[in-house]
């Protein structure tokens, strides 16, 4: 019995798994690539061009599988998972990277004082119900003393004292204070991300309401001449005009105007722009597309050069029309 | 600009939130955009592109007025719109006959643009051979030393790996590999050859007659049959899938340096965020002391009315009242007697 054939058939196909080149392929498993940085052979690519491409992209797969089989894997209903590094390759971002969110004014007072984030349980065991009940919301244990049908009124009480009341508005008391920390440390982020691009609202706010009082004051018959003035009321400014005196020194007098000579030199924004945004066609003076459109008598351009190279060569066009 | 919008509701907070940048990307999503003339041959190779990139492809199919190198506003304007980060422009001009063009967007901006012609087109339909499944990632195989060199092919290179294959994934199911997708190029003119090697010496040639000089890019997808070879590792055979499609190198824009600065940023993880999930939100999963992965699941409320239990002669609906009577009887008769001689009975049997 003669085994060598069988033994060579076997050798052949070992060898198969592995590929030879040059230049070792580049892989970079964690993007599922591999690049075959050899020369590209040109007798084969002149001679038989499909073939060619098949047997690179072959040894360059074959290299990549071995690569990927040869990782660690964890087993799955669907077969083995290669576990993938890190990818080699730097491809860029879609997207910058996420910023950092702005801290609080607690956290950046507990970051100083290094006070440890204590997660806060979010259901208390209640004793007389025995059983577990949540800290807030719907039948909330803060809300317990505001429920009890007994509670303890103090000696020097009201006559009209009730102690449900004043329980439930400390709780919103302090529902509204925590409200508007939120919105102070909303505000405080904003004015760190850009201080000039949006001041606060506050300030926004007092402004407005502001204009809109100086504008309802004037708005009456008599422009607000003959209205009765509130209490603590200010007196309405106008603009105040200023006038330069007199005797001044000669330096600042030449470069005031100078100043106006430098103005009278330039040109008006708004003509400038108008001027810079250039019509399509050639020169200032004249406007070749208005121009073209007038010869051509709006059909264009394309009918003008017809209509004179036809002048020109032939005359049979018209009969035919 | 988009305006911004404030989230009126749980659901729309959270498409806004799966926008926001995040440390770990999501894979790029492609929009396929035709021009104000695109021929068959562009159509096709723009089709076929898109089912290799499906899922995260949205196809644009009314045309469009775009030259992606004059003016990018529009392009800007659809990536917001749609969250997409990927262009592929396709338009056919007499100029520039049966042209694609490749954009790359960060943040919404365009990064860079790749403008190549398609020479030669060959559909997947023409070849009788099975395909790959959809939503498959492709292997990707790069084949010249140009790849390595030249600089508008090192951007073909990385314009292509984001298109087909960008996203960092950590494990990869080893029988789902079934495709490949081969880039490789025509032989290097010997010009290139001497520019590389001289550190561009002829940078003073003018672009048009680079460009015109580059060879040609073959971009083939062929799907993988693995044979078994003895070892661990198996043999492979490629088989041809499609498309298969050549191109040629035309305009193109490089990255803002500012900009790609930006982009080329890496995110610090450290190994328990890695843990966690990679930056991503992972909900309902922790690690317990032991290290052990411990995930909790929510499963509705069990009907029981409809349990079976263990069926007995006594518990069948019809005997009910019929028991009623004689425990009556029992009781009205002997009381505590009764009872005890069924105890006894019982231990008899037993």
């Amino acid at each position: 019995m003669d085994v060598s054939d069988i033994l060579a058939a076997h050798e052949a196909k070992q060898k198969a798994v592995t590929v030879e080149k040059e230049i070792p392929l580049e892989v970079d498993t964690g993007f599922l690539t591999v690049t075959d940085l050899n020369p590209v052979d040109a007798e084969s690519y002149e001679a038989n061009l499909e073939e060619y491409l098949m047997s690179t992209a072959r040894d360059g797969v074959q290299t990549l599988i071995a690569s990927l089989f040869s990782l660690p894997t964890t087993s799955s209903p669907d077969g083995p998972l290669a576990q993938l590094p890190a990818p080699t390759t730097q491809l860029p971002r879609a997207k910058p990277l996420p910023k950092p969110k702005p801290l609080t004014k607690w956290e950046k007072f507990a970051r100083a004082k290094g006070i440890q984030k204590k997660r806060r349980e979010k259901k208390v065991w209640d004793e007389e119900k025995q059983e577990w009940v949540d800290r807030w919301g719907w039948k909330g244990a803060n809300k317990k003393e505001e429920t009890q049908w007994l509670t303890e009124v103090p000696a020097n009480a009201d006559v009209d004292y009730d102690a449900a009341k004043v329980a439930r508005d400390a709780r919103k008391a302090r529902v509204a204070k925590n409200e508007k920390q939120r919105q102070q440390n909303l505000a405080r982020a904003a004015q760190a991300q850009g201080p000039s691009a949006a001041p606060a609202p506050v300030e926004i706010r007092k402004k407005q309401i502001d204009r809109t009082l100086a504008v309802t004051r004037t708005s009456t018959a008599s422009m607000g001449k003959f209205d009765r003035t509130l209490e603590g009321e200010k007196k309405l400014k106008g603009v105040k005009r200023k006038f330069e005196p007199t005797i001044m020194p000669a330096e600042s007098e030449k470069s005031h105007n100078l100043a106006i000579l430098a103005k009278l030199d330039k040109e008006p924004a708004a003509k400038k722009s108008k001027k810079s945004t250039p019509s399509s066609g050639g020169s200032d003076v004249l406007n070749v597309r208005k121009a073209i459109r007038t010869a051509s008598k709006g059909k264009g351009s394309a009918a003008l050069a017809r209509e004179g190279s036809s002048s020109k060569g032939s005359k049979g066009k018209k009969g035919k029309r | 600009m988009l305006r911004t919008v404030k989230p009126k509701n749980a659901r729309s907070k959270r498409a806004l939130q799966a926008r926001e940048p995040k440390e770990i990307e999501d894979p790029r999503t492609a929009i396929f955009v035709k021009g104000t003339h695109t021929g068959e041959k562009v159509n096709g190779v723009m089709k076929e592109l898109m089912a290799l990139k499906r899922p995260h492809a949205i196809s644009f199919s009314k045309k469009n007025t775009v030259r992606p190198f004059e003016d990018a506003s529009s392009l800007e304007f659809w990536a917001n719109k749609n969250d997409a980060s990927l262009f592929l422009v396709g338009q056919s001009t007499k100029k520039r006959p049966d042209g694609l063009t490749f954009v790359r967007m960060f943040d919404y901006r365009v990064l860079d643009m790749c403008e190549v012609g398609v020479d030669m087109f060959k559909s997947m339909a023409e070849f009788k051979t099975p395909k790959a499944t959809p939503g498959h990632k492709p292997l990707l195989h790069f084949a010249s030393e140009l790849f390595d060199t030249h600089p508008r092919f090192i951007q073909l290179k990385s314009m292509l790996m984001d298109f087909f294959n960008g996203e960092v994934i950590d494990q990869v199911c080893l029988a789902g590999i079934e495709h490949v997708i081969s880039i490789s190029l025509g032989p290097t003119p010997p010009s290139l050859n001497a520019a590389t090697t001289t550190l561009q010496a002829s940078s003073s040639a003018t672009p048009a007659e680079n460009s015109a000089s580059l060879p040609k890019v073959h971009i083939r997808g062929y799907t993988i049959r693995l044979l078994k070879s003895g070892t661990r590792v198996p043999r492979v055979e490629l088989t041809p899938m499609g498309p298969f499609i050549d191109l040629t190198l035309r305009r193109h824009q490089e990255a803002d340096p500012e900009l790609l600065k930006q982009a080329m940023k890496r995110p610090k993880l450290r190994k328990q965020e890695v843990e966690k999930g990679l930056g991503k939100k992972r909900k309902n999963l922790e690690v317990d002391e032991m290290g052990d992965l411990r995930g909790r699941i929510h499963v509705g409320k069990q009907d029981l009315s409809k349990l079976q239990t263990r069926k007995m002669k006594g518990l069948k609906s019809g005997r009910d009242d019929m028991l009623m009577d004689v425990d009556e009887d029992e009781s009205d008769g002997d009381s505590s007697d009764g009872g005890r001689r069924r105890k006894r009975q019982r231990s008899q049997s037993d």
